[in-house]
C-alpha cells in the first residue's frame, strides 16, 4: 500500500446546496464520497469504469460519472446528486413524475442516473426529438426497460417544463 | 366462491415502489450499512484450469485494518461443499465456494478477504501468492464431449454432467416416408442478464444470538436461506435472509453461490462482512447462460404439413450447473419443448448438458423455453422458404388450433390455452408484413442498404415445478386483515423491478373490494413471510397470483360468516365492495369498523362464532392442478402450468458494405391471459425484447480455447443502448389459463424467447440475394461481413479487386 494514497486531503463541496467538509484519502471516489461518507446512495455504482452511467451527477451543472472522479476533484464545486432533485415525497420534479407516469423504469437502479443525465439533457435541449432524447441517454444503459418508456418519460417532462415554469432549472 | 368485480385487474396503475426509487430512496442492499462492518474482496483464478499447489496469506494477514485471510482449505473448518439446486439424475461435483484443491474457471475464487474499508480488502489480494500448476482447458461445448478431452472431475469418467432422451412415435418410418427431410445445425453463444446491480450480499453472525442474517440481492430469499443454511449445516430456522430492492435479476440470481463468502467471513470474525460484486466479477463469476448446439433434423410433408422432429441438443453448463446455480436443468427444459406450438407425428429428442472451463451456468430469462425456441423458429423460416411457402403460411399451418385446447404435445407438456393463429395474424397486421415485403422488393439492389423482415413465434411455458430442485412446485402466501380495515399480503415472492408490489394489490383489492392503497404487500424478510419461492420462470402469475387471490377469497369467506354472525343473515348473500361488506340494498360495515370489531373492540372473543376459521388471517398452499411428475404411459411428465404464448417481427436494415445491423422496427403479439396491469405488461415486452436483442447483435463472453475470458468490462462486453433499438409496438391476444385462479399466466420471459431466432430470420430475409445462412451469433458486423463473403454475388458486387 502507498503511504501517500492513505493520506487524508481535506475536502470542501457543496451537495445538494448543503456544504460538507471531509477528510478522505486522495484516491476515494466520488460515488463512495457521496454513497458512504455523506450518506446519499440514491447515487448507484454499475460498472465502475464510466459506462454504465448509473453514477451520473450534475458537477457545475453538467453530468459527470461520480465513478470516474475523485472526491478531491470536487473540492469547491457544486454537486446535485438526485436526493436534491424533488422538495419532498409530495413535490416530485417533472422529470420524476414522468419516469412513473411513463412506467420509464423497472428495477430503479439505472434511474437515478437516467433522471440526472435527463436533467443535463433537457437543459441543453429543451424540445428534444425522440432521436436526440435516445442520443442524449446513449450513456446511461438500463437492462429493464428497453428504453421505450424511458423516452417517452423525457418527452413528457419535456413538454410539462417547456410549459409551466420549470420548478428547477439544471444549477444557477 | 363470490365472483371478483374486476376493478383494479386490468388498470395500468402506477407502480408503488416508484417513488422510492426516482427520488434516491430505493434501499439496495450496498446501500445497507451497520456499526462495525468489515467489507470483503476475494482472490479470483487468472487460469481456467488450474492445480492449487500452495497458498502464502502470511504477508496479507500482517497488513494493518485486515481482519481475516481465508483460502479454501481454511473454509472447510466452517462450511461443506456448496449446496446442490438441482439433482435430477445429475452428476454433482463436490466443490467450494472458495477453490480447494483445483480451480475450474477463470474468476473462480481462491482466498477471501475481510477488512475495514474496500479499499484495503483490494489492496491486501496483492499480498497473496498462490502457485498453480496449470492444467489443459476445454472451453468448446463439442470439444468438451469429445474422447480425450481435458476432465473437469476425473472421477466421472467424462465431462457430461447430465444426458437425457426420450422418444414417441414411428420416428426412423416417419423420416424415411417424408416428402422433405431438412437438417440444420444451429449454436448459439454464451451470454447473461448482467443486471446493472451485480451481486451484494451482507452477512452477520451473531455469535450470542446463534444466528446468521444475510442481506442479499436475490429473487429468492427463502431458497438462499435453504441453500445457504445446507452449505453451511447450520440450522435454518437461524437463518435470516432479507432481500431489499433488487437492482435487476432476469433469472441470474436464483442460488446462493458467492453470497456464502461474506458469510463465512463474518463466521470469521464475528463482525458484520459486506460484500459488493465489481462488474469485472459480474462478468467473470456472476451467472451465465446459453451456450449450446442444436441439430435438428425435420420431416415435412409435400404440402407444408410438419411430420416427424429428431432433435439432439448439446449444452454447456462451464464448470458446473447444479451446485453454484441450477444452469443443467434448462436443457431438459430445453428438449421437452422443443416441438413449439406445433404439432407432430413423431418426435425423438437427446440432450447431454457439458461441463466446461468457464464460469458456471445459471438461470436467464427463458430457462431453455428460449433453447428451444431458436433453432425451431429459424428452421421454420427457412424450411418455408425452401417449400415456396411464406414464414407466416408455415406456421399457420402447423400451429395447434384454438380449439385443440387443453392440447396433449407430443413431447408431455398439456398446453392450456391460446390463440397461436391470431397472435401471428395480429402481428402481421401491427408490423404491416405486405408494406415491408413490397418496399423490401422496390428497394433491393438499389443501395447497399438491404431491408429485411423476419417473424418467430413462441410458448412461454410459466411455472416450472421441477422435482429434485429449489424450483419447485407451489407457493405459499398470507392475507391479513389489518385493526384498521387494511390488508398485509406476505409473500415470498420477491419483487424484482416486474412490480409485483403493485400488481398483487390490485388482485387482493378486487377480491376484498378495498383499493390497492388499502393494501400493502411484504416480501422480502424470510422470518416475515411464508415459504414460497420467488419469481423465476414467470411464474408470478401463474403460481403467486392464484396462490394470493385464493387466501384473499378465503379471508372473505370468514369474513362473511362473522358478520353474518352479527347480522344473523346468510352469508352467502354478502359482497365486499368500496372497502364494506355489504348486503344488497341493505346493512353496511367497512372492513375498518370489522377490523376494530374482531381485534379490539370487543376482541375476537364476542364477535368470531366458533365454526368460522381464522378471519384475521388466512395463509394459503396453491399449487398446480395439471403439472404431474407421475410419467404416463409414454414415460413423458409435465412440469409447467400456464402456456403464454406471442409472435413477434423485427425488420432491419443490413448494410452490405459494413455488415452493421440496424433495427429499424419491432412488433410483438402477446397472449399473457388475463392481463392485471397493461403498462407493466408492455414494459416487460418492451425490456425483455431489448435484451434478446442484445444477445442477438452484441453480448457475448468471449472465451478462447485457454479459457481466458477477454471481455470483463462494460466497455467490451456490449448491452444495448437507447440508440440501437427502436421504439416497439406491442398488442396483445387474451387466451385465459383453466389452471389458473384468474386465468393469468405468466409473461416475464416471452420476449426474451424470440429476438434471436427473428433477427436471424430478418437477416436472413434481407440477404437473400446472397444466400446468406447465420451460423452463430451475435450478428457483430465483422460476422455478417465474414457470411456475406461466402457468397460469390456479394464478391463480385463488394469485394474491392473482385
Amino acid at each position: 500500500m502507498n503511504e501517500a494514497a492513505m493520506k487524508a486531503i481535506r475536502v470542501t463541496t457543496s451537495v445538494n446546496g448543503t456544504s460538507y467538509t471531509r477528510a478522505v484519502e486522495p484516491r476515494l471516489l466520488l460515488s463512495d464520497f457521496l454513497r458512504n461518507e455523506l450518506g446519499l446512495t440514491g447515487t448507484h455504482v454499475g460498472c465502475e469504469h464510466g459506462k454504465c452511467g448509473a453514477c451520473t451527477v450534475l458537477v457545475g451543472g453538467r453530468a459527470v460519472r461520480a465513478c470516474l472522479m475523485f472526491a478531491v476533484q470536487a473540492e469547491g464545486k457544486s454537486v446535485e446528486t438526485i436526493e436534491g432533485l424533488a422538495a419532498g415525497a409530495d413535490a416530485l420534479h417533472p422529470i420524476q413524475r414522468a419516469f412513473i407516469d411513463c412506467h420509464g423504469l423497472q428495477c430503479g437502479f439505472c434511474t437515478p442516473g437516467m433522471i440526472n443525465s435527463t436533467r443535463a439533457l433537457l437543459a441543453a435541449n429543451p424540445a428534444p426529438t425522440d432521436q436526440e432524447i435516445r442520443a442524449g441517454l446513449a450513456g446511461n444503459i438500463c437492462r429493464c426497460t428497453g428504453y421505450v418508456n424511458i423516452v417517452k418519460a423525457v418527452r413528457q417532462a419535456a413538454n410539462e417544463m417547456r410549459t409551466t415554469a420549470a420548478p428547477e432549472g439544471v444549477s444557477k | 366462491m363470490t365472483k371478483s368485480t374486476s376493478r383494479w385487474v386490468g388498470a395500468s396503475l402506477a407502480r408503488k415502489q416508484d417513488l422510492r426509487l426516482v427520488t434516491g430512496h430505493g434501499r439496495y442492499t450496498d446501500d445497507i450499512s451497520v456499526p462495525g462492518m468489515l467489507h470483503a474482496a476475494m482472490l479470483r483464478s487468472p487460469h481456467a484450469h488450474a492445480r492449487i499447489k500452495s497458498v502464502d496469506v502470511s504477508r496479507a494477514r500482517a497488513l494493518p485494518g485486515v481482519h481475516a485471510v481465508l483460502t479454501g482449505e481454511d473454509a472447510k473448518r466452517y462450511w461443506g461443499p456448496l449446496a446442490p439446486t438441482i439433482d435430477i439424475g445429475m452428476k454433482v461435483p463436490t466443490v467450494y465456494a472458495l477453490a480447494t484443491d483445483k480451480v475450474y474457471y477463470m474468476g473462480e475464487p481462491v482466498v477471501a478477504i475481510a477488512a475495514d474499508t474496500r479499499y484495503l480488502a483490494e489492496d491486501a489480494l496483492e499480498f497473496i501468492d498462490v502457485e498453480y500448476e496449470v492444467l489443459p482447458a476445454v472451453t468448446d461445448t463439442e470439444a468438451a464431449l469429445a474422447p480425450g478431452a481435458p476432465l473437469l472431475y476425473p472421477e466421472w469418467g467424462d465431462n457430461v454432467q447430465c444426458a437425457w432422451g426420450m422418444s414417441v412415435g414411428a420416428v426412423d418410418e416417419t423420416f424415411a416416408r417424408a416428402d422433405h427431410v431438412f437438417e440444420f445445425r444451429l449454436p448459439q453463444h454464451r451470454y447473461s442478464g448482467a443486471s446493472l446491480e451485480g451481486r451484494a450480499a451482507l452477512a452477520h453472525y451473531d455469535a450470542y444470538n446463534r444466528k446468521l442474517t444475510l442481506h442479499c440481492s436475490t429473487q429468492a430469499p427463502n431458497l438462499v436461506r435453504t441453500l445457504v443454511a445446507q452449505t453451511f449445516r447450520f440450522p435454518e430456522h437461524d437463518v435470516q435472509v432479507i432481500a431489499p430492492d433488487i437492482g435487476g435479476g432476469y433469472g441470474n440470481k436464483l442460488q446462493a453461490d458467492a453470497e456464502v463468502i461474506p458469510c463465512l467471513l463474518s463466521l470469521a470474525t464475528g463482525r458484520p462482512v459486506k460484500w459488493t460484486e465489481s462488474r469485472q466479477e459480474n462478468l467473470l463469476s456472476g451467472m451465465q447462460c446459453r451456450d449450446y448446439v442444436w441439430y435438428l433434423k425435420v420431416a415435412v410433408s409435400k404440402d407444408g404439413i410438419l411430420q416427424g422432429l429428431d432433435a439432439q441438443v448439446l449444452g454447456n453448463v462451464g464448470c458446473d450447473g447444479t451446485c453454484h446455480a441450477a444452469g443443467a436443468g434448462k436443457f431438459l427444459v430445453a428438449a421437452g419443448y422443443v416441438p413449439g406450438p406445433y404439432k407432430w407425428h413423431a418426435f425423438r429428442v437427446a440432450t447431454k448438458v457439458a461441463v466446461s472451463n468457464k464460469a458456471p451456468s445459471g438461470a436467464y430469462r427463458g430457462y431453455g423455453k428460449d433453447i428451444a425456441n431458436y433453432p425451431l423458429e429459424v428452421a421454420m423460416s427457412r424450411m418455408a422458404d425452401a417449400l415456396g411457402l411464406s414464414p407466416a403460411e408455415f406456421r399457420r399451418r402447423n400451429f395447434v388450433g384454438k380449439d385443440e385446447f387443453p392440447y396433449q404435445q407430443i413431447s408431455g407438456p398439456v398446453y392450456d390455452s391460446g390463440d397461436y393463429a391470431q397472435c401471428l395474424a395480429k402481428l402481421l397486421e401491427l408490423v404491416d408484413y405486405d408494406e415491408v415485403k413490397q418496399r423490401q422488393a422496390a428497394t433491393q439492389g438499389k443501395s447497399a442498404k438491404y431491408l429485411g423482415i423476419g417473424i418467430a413465434s413462441m410458448l412461454e411455458p410459466s411455472g416450472g415445478a421441477v422435482p429434485s430442485c429449489i424450483f419447485n412446485s407451489y407457493e405459499v402466501a398470507t392475507v391479513r386483515l389489518m385493526p384498521e380495515g387494511g390488508v398485509l399480503v406476505l409473500t415470498g415472492h420477491q419483487d424484482i423491478g416486474q412490480g409485483s408490489e403493485t400488481t398483487l394489490c390490485q388482485v387482493v383489492a378486487d377480491e376484498l373490494g378495498l383499493t390497492p392503497d388499502d393494501v400493502r404487500v411484504v416480501y422480502g424478510d424470510t422470518n416475515a413471510v411464508p415459504y414460497g419461492l420467488g419469481p423465476w420462470s414467470s411464474r408470478g402469475a401463474t403460481f403467486n397470483v392464484s396462490c394470493i387471490a385464493e387466501a384473499a377469497r378465503r379471508l372473505k369467506a370468514n369474513l362473511f360468516e362473522v358478520v353474518a354472525n352479527l347480522w344473523q343473515c346468510e352469508a352467502a348473500g354478502l359482497v365486499a365492495a368500496d372497502g364494506a361488506i355489504v348486503e344488497p340494498g341493505g346493512r353496511r360495515m367497512t372492513l375498518r369498523e370489522l377490523g376494530n370489531k374482531l381485534h379490539l373492540w370487543p376482541g375476537a372473543f364476542g364477535v368470531v362464532p366458533k365454526h368460522v376459521a381464522n378471519p384475521f388471517e388466512v395463509t394459503h398452499y396453491w399449487t398446480s392442478p395439471i403439472a404431474s411428475w407421475t410419467p404416463d404411459e409414454l414415460g413423458r411428465i409435465r412440469l409447467y402450468t400456464t402456456h403464454p404464448s406471442g409472435s413477434s417481427a423485427i425488420i432491419v436494415e443490413v448494410d452490405a458494405e459494413t455488415g452493421k445491423i440496424e433495427v429499424k422496427d419491432v412488433a410483438i403479439v402477446d397472449d399473457c391471459g388475463v392481463i392485471i396491469n397493461p403498462t407493466i405488461v408492455e414494459g416487460q415486452l418492451h425490456g425483455g425484447y431489448v435484451q434478446g436483442i442484445g444477445g442477438a447483435l452484441m453480448e457475448e463472453f468471449h472465451y478462447d480455447e485457454r479459457g481466458q475470458l477477454w471481455n470483463t468490462d462494460l466497455t467490451s462486453y456490449l448491452h444495448p443502448l437507447a440508440t440501437d433499438v427502436p421504439d416497439i409496438k406491442c398488442d396483445h391476444v387474451i387466451s385465459p389459463s383453466p389452471y389458473t385462479t384468474l386465468g393469468t399466466k405468466g409473461m416475464g420471459e416471452g420476449s426474451t424467447i424470440m429476438p434471436c431466432a427473428a433477427m436471424v430470420n430478418a437477416v436472413e430475409d434481407a440477404l437473400k440475394p446472397f444466400g446468406v445462412r447465420v451460423d452463430q451469433l451475435p450478428l457483430t458486423p465483422e460476422r455478417v461481413i465474414r457470411l456475406l463473403k461466402t457468397s460469390s454475388i456479394w464478391r463480385e458486387m463488394y469485394e474491392v479487386g473482385a
